[in-house]
């Protein structure tokens, strides 16, 4: 069923790419983001390995929304959290996200719905660098939700994002 | 009034709301900005903005250690220095550019120290950007940098966590200040509510107690108009009732339960009422015209469950309710009532006819027995006539004694049946006192001599002579007080003293003193002394006797005169009865012309005795017969108008009841048939003569009254008074006035017979030319009047003189009725007159 489902969004957003059925791509560039604690998708031993191509490749969302940690209305753009997880098959409830400088914040997987966060690759249309909080950032849609404005949320707002674990 | 109450009620209530609803709004808006900081405090725009700031040192000295790591190794980890500065150039990156520092920002410390924290990153990113072959040489000079930078960046993290702290508290104090506000506000709120409630609680209290007394009242009422006796009954406008109290209930035999709802007309008023009522209910619905409504009691019929229609006595009012007017009928029950005063009259009714059947009867008794009484008296004066011997003259006597008594004990019963029955007639008189009081005391001298004692009388102050009074009254009064003194007293002495005082409307109290030194009365009796049939002990009654109705009827006859009778008494030492009794005070009478008796026998007139009783009649004509007078006998009314129409009697003694035709009809017939007797005298003789009745009988046409028993002297004196007006023979009339004898003896018979002639032929011409139209009130009458009255002076006939001038005196004043009163008066006397002056 979860195959199923997977191989269905991979075609309707990328019909031309080949899919590992069992285990992913290699990356090919500089690995952003290493998620540990899915078994069922593995391309680097026990975790999965995703440069920003392949991010890019699972999908694409954007949208506009102010931040705390900028000034004005930023332009969003990047993998829906919920793409991830269904790609991924993860089934926990608990995702725990850490940044380069080691900062590291436990996602509830309830968090990722349609709508909710996203792991951002692009800020104003450009790829970010570390100095700018890159390379992924995990942004939720702040603008559109009033629950997404509280300390819990911006704390969840992981920037300079490089590993996620599963941890329940 | 209730208006400006409700008013009040209504700004009283607002007083209190008002407030009330201000710190509502306060509270609210307290409230909204409670929300709005709490808001603040959760969304939470702070990131955790202390840890950052430390983050930032945290970083700074991560970067640090890598430098100086790599200073020390042989080949650097350029990689990892490189991530080390990227991260604390974000975090420095973050500082400048995230909206929630934008405050921070604004602290003039805080961006002197992030300023130079940047330019160190401004001159440190050529050096880490630079050739990873060229970096390492570099990297001395950063270390310096970097350490020299070092203080900057913990002025930095200090500064802005300074600023935050302050900003917390700032932003605590506005929180507390905030709540501080609501919980006053809270607190006015819920004092203002707290009065509010303390107010509406006296106001349910006052309702409450409103509504309890109201209950009370209302319950009062039900009680009042529940046990009410009258029945009440309530009802709309439409006749409806709607309410039925308990005595109602009992009263028309409904109950509440059934009558309430029902039609009152149908209900309560009778049928022959019902038309009546609905009119008058139809009349008041239309105009609202109250004719019975408040109107006061008055008394109806009303109708009982069982038809029975009994007699109300009700009133109705009405009042004004919230479902429109009402009507309040109380209606009392006076069927019993009703009944009791029908019984009342009847027993009334029943009592009067018995007083009126006792007092008829005693009446019919006392003629019935006074008529065969007469007879026997008639027959002892006729029989001592006889010859006697001296012992039947004494029996004779004794019986004339005890018939007599016989007679004044009916006369004191009839008397005190007249006088009970309203039917005592005071006949007045002029008379004269002195006279009266000597002849009493000449009367009972010989009885109070045999006594042993003495009988004196006189005048206290002036004395009063002539009174016009009720002379048979006062007589018997008198008799009965001084008899009684004389009876009771022995060897002792009896005063009459009389005394005169003048009295309101001019007439005069006349105080009549009799004051014995007798045997007194006891106490004990005086307050019944008085009273009928009261008598002393018995010792006294064996030694004086009487029927004991003697003061009583004094006592009677003396409120019949309008006065009072009274006693003092001390037994063993005397009594004192004092009368007093108003009187009308009068001048002496002309003295009346003596019409002399003289010698009866030898002047005879024709009688006509009327008479039903046999053994009366035979009495009457022996007494007149053996006066020498002609005696015709009537026995009855019928026949005595036959006679009288035929032969021309001189007298007519008339019975008054008697059958076929009684005397008072009789002597009607006889005065106007226009007989030969039509103008004789005609005398009723009656045994049972009440004042009014005699002057019924003069007003019958008869001239003078009789009363039975017939004696001997009242006859004679009767036909001396009423001369025949034809006498049958010149020696008939039995009459002379005392003057005209002298007048005889003086001029001589021969000559004054033709004066005598000429002043009757004057009197008769006068009496004619009145009769034929002369004008009664014209001067010509007057004066042949008075010529006249001159000659019947001379002539001594005062009775005659007096009726001209009373005519010449009506004339000369013009008054055509007093003259015409006068004449008849004139006519009698002439005719009484006529016969005396033919004896000469």
């Amino acid at each position: 069923m979860l195959f199923k489902a997977f191989k269905i969004v991979a075609i309707s957003v990328f019909a031309a790419q080949p899919l590992a059925a069992k285990n992913l791509d290699q990356p090919v560039g500089e690995v952003v983001l290493t998620v540990s604690g899915t078994p069922k998708a593995e391309n680097a031993g026990e975790a999965a390995q995703f440069d920003l191509a392949m991010l890019e490749g699972l999908g694409a969302v954007e949208f506009e929304t102010s931040t705390i940690w900028t000034q004005g209305v930023q332009h969003f753009e990047g993998l829906p959290l919920i793409q991830l997880v269904d790609h991924l098959g993860i089934t926990g409830t608990t995702l725990r996200a850490t940044a380069i400088n080691d900062y590291s914040v436990d996602i509830p997987l309830a968090d990722a719905v349609e709508g909710g966060p996203i792991i951002a690759y692009k800020h104003n249309g450009e790829e970010m660098s570390v100095r700018d909080k890159g390379p992924l950032w995990i942004v939720y849609p702040y603008d559109s939700k009033t629950e997404y404005q509280s300390e819990v949320v911006y704390s969840r707002s992981i920037w300079q994002l490089d590993r996620i674990e599963v941890i329940e | 009034m209730a208006g400006t109450k409700r008013r009040k009620m209504w700004l009283r209530l607002t007083a209190f709301v008002l407030p009330a609803l201000l710190g509502l709004a306060a509270i609210a808006f307290l409230a909204l900005n409670v929300s709005r900081d709490i808001t603040r405090l959760n969304s939470a725009s702070s990131d955790n903005i202390q840890w950052n700031l430390s983050q930032t040192e945290v970083e700074f000295l991560q970067f640090e250690l890598e430098l100086a790591q790599a200073l020390q190794g042989d080949s650097p980890d350029i990689r990892s220095l490189r991530r080390k500065f990227d991260i604390f150039f974000s975090r420095i990156r973050t500082l400048q550019q995230a909206s929630i520092y934008g405050e921070l920002r604004a602290v003039p410390k805080f961006a002197a120290n992030l300023a130079t924290v940047a330019a160190f990153l401004d001159r440190a990113v050529p050096v880490i950007d630079s050739d990873e072959a060229a970096l390492p040489s570099l990297l001395p000079a950063l270390e310096q940098k970097t350490r020299a930078v070092r203080p900057d960046v913990r002025r930095l993290s200090v500064s802005g966590l300074n600023y935050f702290a302050v900003e917390s508290d700032f932003r605590r104090e506005a929180f507390s200040g905030t709540l501080l506000h609501l919980a006053i506000a809270i607190a006015a709120l819920v004092a203002a509510l707290a009065v509010l409630a303390c107010y509406l609680a006296v106001l349910n209290a006052q309702n409450v107690r409103r509504r309890t007394q109201v209950i009370e009242a209302s319950e009062r009422m039900n009680i009042v108009t529940s046990t009410s006796l009258d029945a009440v009954v309530v009802a709309d406008t439409l006749g409806r009732i709607t309410d039925f109290n308990a005595a109602a209930e009992q009263i028309f035999g409904y109950s509440a339960k059934d009558a309430v709802g029902c039609d009152l007309g149908e209900l309560i008023v009778p049928e022959h009422h019902r038309a009546a009522h609905q009119a008058g209910m139809a009349r008041l619905r239309e105009t609202g015209e109250k004719r019975v409504v408040g109107s006061g009691r008055f008394k109806l019929e009303a109708k009982r469950a069982n038809g029975e229609v009994f007699p109300v006595e009700l009133a109705i009012q009405s009042a004004d309710t919230k479902e429109g007017e009402i009507f309040i009928a109380f209606l009392r029950d006076i069927s019993s009532q009703v009944q009791a005063e029908a019984e009342l009259v009847l027993a009334r009714d029943r009592a009067m006819a018995g007083e009126k059947a006792k007092t008829d009867f005693l009446a019919t008794m006392s003629h019935e027995i006074r008529t065969p009484l007469n007879g026997l008296l008639g027959n002892l004066t006729l029989l001592e006539e006889t010859r006697l011997s001296t012992r039947q003259s004494r029996y004779i006597r004794n019986m004339q004694t005890s018939g007599k008594l016989l007679m004044s004990h009916i006369s004191d019963v009839l008397d005190i049946t007249k006088f009970d029955a309203g039917k005592l007639r005071l006949h007045t008189v002029d008379m004269n006192i002195s006279t009266l009081l000597k002849d009493i005391v000449d009367s009972l001298s010989g009885a109070a001599a045999g006594n042993g004692s003495t009988l004196e009388w006189g005048w206290t102050g002036t004395p009063l002579n002539w009174v016009h009074a009720d002379r048979d009254r006062i007589q018997h009064i008198l008799m009965n007080i001084v008899g009684n003194a004389v009876k009771f007293t022995k060897d002792g002495r009896i005063s009459i003293t009389t005394q005169a005082s003048a009295a309101e409307e001019g007439k005069t109290i006349l105080r009549i003193s009799v004051r014995d030194t007798g045997i007194g009365i006891d106490p004990g009796l005086l307050p019944q002394i008085f009273d009928d049939f009261a008598t002393g002990d018995s010792s006294y009654d064996r030694e004086v006797g009487g029927t004991g109705l003697g003061l009583g009827i004094a006592q009677r006859f003396v409120k019949a005169l309008g006065g009072r009778i009274t006693v003092e008494s001390t037994p063993g030492e005397g009594s004192v009865f004092n009368v007093s009794f108003p009187v009308q005070a009068i001048a002496e009478p002309e003295p009346k012309g003596e019409a002399r008796f003289d010698a009866p026998a030898r002047k005879q007139a024709n009688v006509l005795l009327v008479e039903d009783n046999e053994i009366n009649r035979h009495v009457a004509r022996e007494m007149l017969t053996a006066q020498g007078h002609f005696v015709t006998e009537a026995h009855n009314g019928r026949e005595a108008v036959e006679m009288a129409e035929e032969t021309g009697f001189d007298l007519i003694l008339m019975d008054i009841s008697m059958p076929v035709m009684d005397g008072r009809s009789a002597a009607r017939a006889i005065r106007t048939s226009g007989g030969a007797s039509a103008r004789a005298p005609i005398i009723a003789v009656t045994a049972n003569a009440m004042a009014e009745e005699q002057e019924a009988f003069l007003k019958d046409g008869m001239n003078d009254v009789l009363t039975k028993p017939l004696t001997r002297e009242g006859l004679l004196q009767l036909i001396a008074d009423h001369p025949s007006p034809a006498p049958p023979a010149p020696e008939g009339a039995a009459l002379r006035s005392q003057q005209l004898v002298e007048l005889e003896e003086t001029v001589g018979a021969v000559a004054l017979k033709p004066l005598l002639n000429r002043f009757a032929a004057e009197m008769e011409a006068f009496l004619k030319s009145l009769e034929n139209g002369q004008d009664l009130a014209a001067n010509e009458t007057a004066v042949e009047a008075h010529r006249i009255a001159g000659s019947a002076a001379t002539f001594g006939l005062p009775e005659l003189r007096s009726a001209l001038i009373r005519l010449e005196k009506a004339a000369l004043s013009q008054e055509r009725q007093a003259a015409e009163d006068a004449l008849s008066p004139l006519r009698n006397t002439w005719t009484s007159t006529k016969p005396v002056l033919n004896l000469f």
